[in-house]
C-alpha cells in the first residue's frame, strides 16, 4: 500500500506560529493561550514514558494547528476509546481493535506508515532461552498480554487460540495484562511471564532502543499483517475544522523539521490517509473470538 | 635465656609498669571495642529495622491495591520500580505472596515463579512470629510484613536484605579501633617506660647505695645527685646520707672495739703466758743451779736436764700456740685438728688458776675446710669465757666433731649461766650488731661476729640449775673466706 504522506508546506510553520503569537499581542480578541485546547488522546504506546517526545508532539501539533494542544494519556485503551466516543477528545491515536469494535461510530483520520507500509504484525515472544517455535510450545506458560483492547497485544493471540478451540485460561497456566507493549517485553525479559503477546513494531523498535532488555526475549511467531494503530475521530466530528487541522498536521509531519524529529523518534515514516480495508483482518479475528464466546 | 628474664618478679619497674599499662590498655581497648561494636550492632539492627520498615511500608503501599485483584503485573511493576530506590538498604529480592503463600510476584521472577509456593526455609524464619531474622555469617537478613485490611490478610511481603555493607562498616570500625588502640597502647607503654624510668631513677640510686651498705661500704650519695632530685627524694637521700654517716661511725667504733678486745685478750694471754713460762722457770733455774753444783754426777745431770727439757717443752708449746693464734695458720682456709688441740695450752693458765677440770674431746679429722684462724679465735674466746664463768673447782668441757657436714664445737661450763642479752646477741648477731654495753660480753660478741662471717650459727642452752652449753656450727663446704675486718 502506497499511502504517501502529503508533501504540502504548512501554513502554520514554526515561524508562522511565532509571527501569529506576536500578532495576537496586538489583537483585541482572545489570546492564543486562552483558546480552548485541542484534546488529542494517546494510548499507551511504547514511548508513552518519553516526556520529551510528548512535549515535542504537543508543541508540534500546537504550532501546526495554531491552538494549544492537550495530549491526553490514559492507562488503558478502553479509557481513551470511551473518552473519544463520548466527545471528550477531538481525536485519538488508538488501536485497530477498538477502531474495529466501534467502527460505526469512528472515522479513520490518519494511519502511521512504518517501514513504508501502514501495517504491522503481532509477535508471540518468549524468553531468549526458550526453544519454542510455535504457539503450541507455549502451552502451560504464564502469558503476558498487553491490553484486552489491543489487537497485537491480545486479540491476535486470542483469535489464534480460538482457532485451536482454546482460551487463554485453558491454554496458559495464568495470564495477566501489563497495559503496555513495553511492559510485555519487560515481563517476559524478567521471567515473570514465560511468553507474551506484543506489538511487532514496538518489539522491533525496542530492540534498538533497549537492546539489553529485548535481548532476553525472542520472537516465537510473527502474525499476519494488520492495519497499524490508527488516529481516529468520531464520525460526527470528522469534518470539523479542528479534526481537519489535526489530520493536516499529521500529514505534514514528514515535511517539518520538528515533525521529522518526532517521526524519527517513533521510527515512523509519516502519517497517511488510511483505508478501512486495512482493518478487515482485525475484524475477522474479532468476529472469531466473539463467535467462540 | 637467664631466669630473671623469665620470672616476672625479677623484672624492673621500668619494664613492669609499661607492660602493665600495655596490658591494661589492651584490656580497656578490648572492652571499649566490645562495647562500641555491640552498640554499633544494636544501632545497625535498629537502623536496619527502620530502613526495612520504611522499605516494606513503601512496597506495601505500592502493592496493596493490586493484591485483592491478584494483579501480577502491577505487583511486579511496583517491586521492579522499588529496586535500588531505597538508599542504605539493598534488598536482594522481594516476594509478594497471597495469603496461602503462593507467589503473586517477585522481584526475581525466575527464582520465585508466579504461583509457586514461597520456599519453606524462608517461611520457617518467621515461624516464631518475629518479623526480622538476621544471619550475620551469611551477611543476610530477612524481613516479613503481613498486608492486612479490615482484619483480613491480603498477602505477605518477604524480602532478603544484603548486610554486606553493614558488616563491612562494622569491620572497618573494628579495624580502626584495633589500629587506634594498638597505636595508643604502644604510645602509652613507651611514655610509661620513659616516665617510670625517670621516676624510679632516684630509687635505683638509693638501691645501689643500700646494696653497698649491705656489703659493708657506707658511701654517701654525692651531693650533686641529691641536688638533682625532687624535694621528696632529696630529703630521702639526705636521710640516707645521715644513716650512712652513722653506720660509718658505728663501723669504726666496732673496729676499734674489736682491736681493743684483741689487745685485752692479748694482755690476758701475755699474762697467762708469762705465768706459764714463769712456772717452769723456777724449777729450771734450780736445775741449772744443781747442774752447776752437781753436774758431774750423771744421775743428777740426767734428772736436771730432764727437768730443763720438760720446762722448755712446756714453754715451747705455749709460745707456739700463741704464734699460731696471732700470726695465722700455715694453710689459710683450713683448720687442722692440732690447731684446736693447742688451745689447751692457751687456757691452761686459767684452768690452773681456778682449779678447773677441762674435759677435752677433739674428734676432728686432721684437716677441716673452715677458716682455721677464725675458728681458733672464736673457740678460744668462748673457752676463756667458760673458764671465767666457772666456779673454782668447776668443770669446763670441750667437744669438737663433724656432724651433718658441719663443724660442731660444744663448750660447756657449770657457771651461773650466760646472761640472756648476751645469748640473744649471739643468736641474732648481724654484721652491724654493736657490742653490749659494759665490760662483759665483748669476747662473746667477737666470737659471734666471727661465726657469722663463716655463715655459722649458735645453739645456746642455759640450764636453770646453772651452767651454759654453747654449740657453734660452721658449714664446712660453704664457709666464706675469712674476713679480717674483726680479726
Amino acid at each position: 500500500m502506497e499511502n504517501k504522506p502529503p508533501n504540502r508546506r504548512t501554513m502554520w510553520g514554526r515561524r508562522s506560529v511565532l509571527a501569529a503569537g506576536g500578532a495576537t499581542l496586538l489583537a483585541p480578541a482572545t489570546t492564543w493561550a486562552e483558546q480552548p485546547p485541542v484534546r488529542f488522546g494517546l494510548t499507551p504506546v511504547f514511548l508513552d514514558s518519553d516526556i520529551q517526545l510528548l512535549a515535542a508532539l504537543e508543541q508540534y501539533l500546537s504550532g501546526q494547528i495554531g491552538r494549544p494542544v492537550s495530549l491526553v494519556k490514559k492507562r488503558t485503551y478502553q479509557e481513551i476509546t470511551l473518552m473519544l466516543l463520548s466527545g471528550q477528545l477531538d481525536a485519538a491515536w488508538i488501536c485497530g481493535f477498538p477502531y474495529v469494535q466501534y467502527r460505526s461510530q469512528l472515522s479513520l483520520l490518519a494511519i502511521p506508515v512504518y517501514n513504508g507500509r501502514p501495517e504491522y504484525q503481532s509477535y508471540l515472544i518468549a524468553g531468549a532461552q526458550n526453544p519454542a517455535s510455535s504457539i503450541h510450545d507455549l502451552r502451560g506458560h504464564i502469558h503476558a498480554f498487553s491490553d484486552p483492547n489491543s489487537n497485537s497485544g491480545f486479540l491476535v493471540t486470542r483469535a489464534e487460540l480460538a482457532k485451536l478451540r482454546e482460551t487463554p485460561e485453558s491454554f496458559f497456566a495464568d495470564t495477566f495484562f501489563t497495559y503496555g507493549h513495553r511492559n510485555v517485553i519487560r515481563a517476559v525479559s524478567s521471567g515473570l511471564a514465560g511468553s507474551g503477546s506484543v506489538d511487532g513494531y514496538v518489539w522491533d523498535v525496542m530492540s534498538s532502543l533497549e537492546d539489553e532488555m529485548v535481548s532476553h526475549t525472542r520472537v516465537v511467531r510473527k502474525s499476519d499483517w494488520f492495519g497499524f494503530p490508527p488516529v481516529a475521530c468520531t464520525r460526527t466530528a470528522r469534518n470539523s475544522g479542528t479534526v481537519q487541522s489535526i489530520a493536516q498536521a499529521l500529514f505534514r509531519m514528514a515535511d517539518e523539521e520538528q515533525g521529522r524529529q518526532i517521526l524519527s523518534t517513533l521510527h515512523l515514516d509519516g502519517f497517511a490517509e488510511g483505508d478501512d480495508i486495512l482493518f478487515d483482518g482485525i475484524a475477522r479475528n474479532y468476529a472469531l473470538v466473539k463467535e467462540q464466546a | 635465656m637467664k631466669s630473671w628474664r623469665i620470672n616476672p618478679r625479677n623484672w624492673t619497674l621500668s619494664v613492669k609498669v609499661p607492660l602493665l599499662v600495655a596490658i591494661m590498655m589492651v584490656g580497656i581497648a578490648t572492652v571499649i571495642s566490645q562495647v562500641v561494636l555491640t552498640r554499633i550492632s544494636e544501632s545497625q539492627e535498629k537502623n536496619l529495622k527502620r530502613l526495612a520498615g520504611a522499605y516494606l511500608d513503601g512496597i506495601s503501599t505500592a502493592v496493596a491495591p493490586h493484591l485483592p485483584r491478584q494483579d501480577i503485573w502491577e505487583t511486579y511493576d511496583a517491586l521492579d520500580r522499588a529496586r535500588g530506590g531505597y538508599e542504605g538498604l539493598r534488598a536482594r529480592y522481594t516476594i509478594v505472596t497471597l495469603p496461602d503463600d503462593r507467589v503473586l510476584a517477585a522481584s526475581e521472577p525466575e527464582r520465585f515463579p508466579v504461583n509457586s509456593l514461597t520456599p519453606t526455609i524462608l517461611r520457617s524464619r518467621f515461624e516464631s512470629g518475629r518479623s526480622l531474622d538476621i544471619d550475620e555469617d551469611a551477611k543476610l537478613a530477612w524481613v516479613r510484613r503481613e498486608l492486612i485490611s479490615d482484619n483480613v490478610v491480603l498477602g505477605r511481603i518477604y524480602s532478603e536484605i544484603d548486610l554486606t555493607e553493614l558488616i563491612r562498616e562494622r569491620h572497618e570500625v573494628l579495624v580502626t579501633l584495633i589500629a587506634a588502640n594498638s597505636l595508643l597502647t604502644i604510645l602509652f607503654a613507651a611514655v610509661g617506660y620513659l616516665v617510670v624510668r625517670n621516676m624510679i631513677q632516684p630509687v635505683s640510686v638509693l638501691a645501689r647505695h643500700v646494696e653497698q651498705v649491705r656489703s659493708g661500704a657506707t658511701d654517701r650519695i654525692p651531693d650533686r645527685e641529691v641536688s638533682r632530685q625532687s624535694p621528696e627524694f632529696a630529703a630521702l637521700f639526705r636521710r640516707f646520707n645521715a644513716m650512712a654517716d652513722a653506720l660509718h661511725e658505728r663501723s669504726n667504733l666496732a673496729r676499734r672495739l674489736a682491736d681493743e678486745e684483741k689487745l685485752a685478750l692479748l694482755g690476758k694471754l701475755a699474762s697467762g703466758m708469762a705465768h706459764e713460762v714463769n712456772n717452769p722457770l723456777g724449777g729450771m733455774m734450780n736445775a741449772i743451779d744443781t747442774l752447776r753444783r752437781h753436774g758431774d754426777k750423771p744421775e743428777v745431770r740426767e734428772t736436771s736436764l730432764g727437768l730443763l727439757e720438760r720446762g722448755l717443752a712446756g714453754i715451747r708449746n705455749v709460745v707456739r700456740a700463741a704464734l699460731v693464734t696471732y700470726k695465722g695458720v700455715d694453710a689459710p682456709g683450713m683448720l687442722s685438728r692440732k690447731d684446736l688441740e693447742d688451745l689447751q695450752f692457751l687456757v691452761h693458765h686459767e684452768t690452773v688458776r681456778r682449779h678447773l677440770r677441762l674435759d677435752w674431746t677433739n674428734a676432728l679429722p686432721d684437716h677441716v675446710r673452715v677458716d682455721g684462724a677464725a675458728v681458733r679465735q672464736a673457740t678460744l674466746n668462748l673457752l676463756l669465757n667458760a673458764c671465767a664463768a666457772s666456779p673454782i673447782n668447776g668443770t669446763v668441757s670441750f667437744d669438737a666433731r663433724i656432724a651433718d657436714g658441719k663443724l660442731a664445737i660444744a663448750i660447756a661450763d657449770n657457771g651461773p649461766g650466760l646472761p640472756e642479752p648476751v645469748a640473744e646477741l649471739m643468736r641474732e648477731a648481724t654484721p652491724e650488731t654493736l657490742p653490749p654495753s659494759g665490760s662483759t660480753g665483748l669476747g662473746t660478741w667477737t666470737a659471734a661476729r666471727l661465726v657469722l662471717r663463716m655463715n655459722g650459727n649458735f645453739d645456746i642452752v642455759t640450764s636453770p640449775s646453772g651452767g651454759t652449753a654453747i654449740r657453734l656450727f660452721i658449714p664446712v663446704d660453704k664457709q666464706e673466706e675469712a674476713l679480717d675486718a674483726v680479726a
